[in-house]
C-alpha cells in the first residue's frame, strides 16, 4: 500500500479535494495516514492561530477612533451639503433675477420697425447719363486727370 | 431556574437590534447605531485584517479604515449580502492595498518586512512540551518565510485559507473571483510553500534521528 508524504497531506489540507479523490479515499482507509493527517492539520491550525486576544481598552480605543473619524466625516458631509445648498440657492436667485431683469428690459429692447415713407420715384426721363463717363459732373473737379486719361486712351 | 436562564438569553437576543435596523438608524442620522455595529464586528474585522497583513499596527489601521469607508458608503449597501460579508470584503481590499504598498516600499528600501529573521526561534517557556513548542515556532517561521516569495494575490488567498480557515468557495465569494481561479492561485502558493517546508521537514527528521 502506498502511503502519502507529509507534503502531499499538506496539499490535501489546504486544497480541500473532494471525498472521491484518491488521497482522501486512502486517508479514510489507512489508520497510519489518518493519524499523520490529523497531527499535521492540528499543527497547522495551531500555527495559524492569530493572537487577536486584546484587552478591552484596545477595542474601546479603536471604537473611539472610528467614531471620531465618523463624526468628522458626518460634519464634513453636512458642511458640503450646506455649501451645495447655498450655491444652488445663489444660482437659482441669479437665474430668476436675470429672468426678471430681462423681462423688464425686454420691451425697450424690442425696437419698433421704422416706417420709412416711400421715396418719390423719379421718372427715368430725369436721369441724364452722359455718354462719356469721364464727362460726368462727379469728375469735373479732376479735369486735368480726366484729360490726361482721355489723351492716353486716344494714343492707344 | 434553568428555564429562566434560557428565557433571559432569548429575551436579550430578541431585543438586540438586527444589522439592517442599525443600518437604517445610521442612515437616519443616529450615530450611536453605527457605534453598535462597530462594537459588533470590530473583532472579526481586525482578525481578518491581521490574518492578511500580519502586523498589529497595520491591522488596527485597516480595521479603522474599513469602518470609516463602510460609514461613508453605507447608502450604497443594498443588502444583497450580509453586512458582515460586505465589511469583510472592504477589509480584504484595504488589507490588499496595504500589502501592495508594503511591497512597493520594499522595492525602494530593498528590504522585505515580511521575512522573519534568520534562525528566528521564540524563547522557550515552561509549558509542558517545549520541544513541540519549538517545532511549532519553526513551522510557523518556515510558513512565514515561504510566504515572502508569493505574489500579493497568492499571499492574500493563502492567508485567508491558512489563518482564517475560509473555504475555497468563501474566498472566491469574498474576492469576487471564480472558484477555479482561487484554486489555481492556492495551488501555486502551496507548491512554493511545500518547497520551503521540505527543508523544514528534512531538518526536523535529521534532528529526530540525532535524538534517537
Amino acid at each position: 500500500m502506498k502511503h502519502f508524504s507529509e507534503a502531499e497531506l499538506l496539499e490535501t489540507y489546504y486544497m480541500q479535494p473532494s471525498e472521491a479523490s484518491a488521497i482522501i479515499e486512502h486517508v479514510n482507509g489507512c489508520n497510519d495516514c489518518q493519524d499523520r493527517y490529523r497531527r499535521l492539520a492540528q499543527k497547522l491550525r495551531d500555527v495559524a492561530a492569530c493572537p487577536t486576544e486584546k484587552p478591552d481598552t484596545f477595542w474601546t480605543r479603536q471604537r473611539l477612533m472610528i467614531m471620531r473619524a465618523v463624526d468628522n466625516a458626518r460634519a464634513q458631509s453636512q458642511r458640503n451639503m450646506r455649501t451645495a445648498r447655498v450655491a444652488a440657492a445663489a444660482f437659482l436667485a441669479f437665474v430668476l433675477g436675470g429672468a426678471v431683469v430681462y423681462k423688464s428690459v425686454e420691451p425697450q429692447l424690442k425696437t419698433q420697425p421704422a416706417i420709412v415713407a416711400p421715396a418719390p420715384v423719379a421718372s427715368t426721363d430725369d436721369l441724364k447719363v452722359p455718354a462719356d463717363p469721364w464727362q460726368s459732373d462727379e469728375l469735373k473737379d479732376f479735369g486735368s486727370v480726366v484729360q490726361w486719361e482721355t489723351w492716353g486712351e486716344s494714343k492707344l | 431556574m434553568g428555564s429562566v436562564a434560557i428565557f433571559r438569553v432569548t429575551q436579550i437576543n430578541a431585543t438586540a437590534p438586527s444589522d439592517s435596523e442599525l443600518i437604517a438608524r445610521t442612515l437616519g442620522g443616529d450615530g450611536g447605531a453605527f457605534g453598535l455595529l462597530v462594537d459588533r464586528f470590530q473583532r472579526k474585522i481586525y482578525r481578518v485584517a491581521y490574518a492578511i497583513v500580519r502586523n498589529e499596527v497595520e491591522a488596527d489601521t485597516v480595521t479603522q479604515d474599513t469602518f470609516i469607508q463602510a460609514y461613508t458608503h453605507l447608502a450604497k449597501f443594498q443588502g444583497r449580502s450580509e453586512f458582515e460579508t460586505w465589511l469583510t470584503r472592504i477589509a480584504i481590499n484595504r488589507s490588499r492595498d496595504s500589502l501592495r504598498r508594503r511591497r512597493f516600499v520594499s522595492l525602494f528600501t530593498g528590504g522585505d518586512d515580511e521575512r522573519p529573521p534568520e534562525g528566528w526561534i521564540e524563547p522557550v517557556d515552561d509549558r509542558p512540551d517545549p520541544e513541540r513548542e519549538i517545532m511549532a515556532h519553526q513551522l510557523r517561521a518556515a510558513i512565514e518565510k515561504a510566504q515572502s516569495t508569493l505574489s500579493t494575490q497568492q499571499k492574500l488567498i493563502f492567508r485567508l485559507r491558512h489563518y482564517e480557515d475560509r473555504s475555497l468557495e468563501e474566498i472566491a465569494g469574498l474576492l469576487g473571483l471564480r472558484s477555479g481561479t482561487v484554486r489555481a492561485h492556492l495551488f501555486r502558493a502551496i507548491h512554493k510553500i511545500r518547497k520551503e517546508l521540505a527543508e523544514w521537514v528534512t531538518a526536523r527528521e535529521d534532528s529526530s534521528n540525532e535524538t534517537l
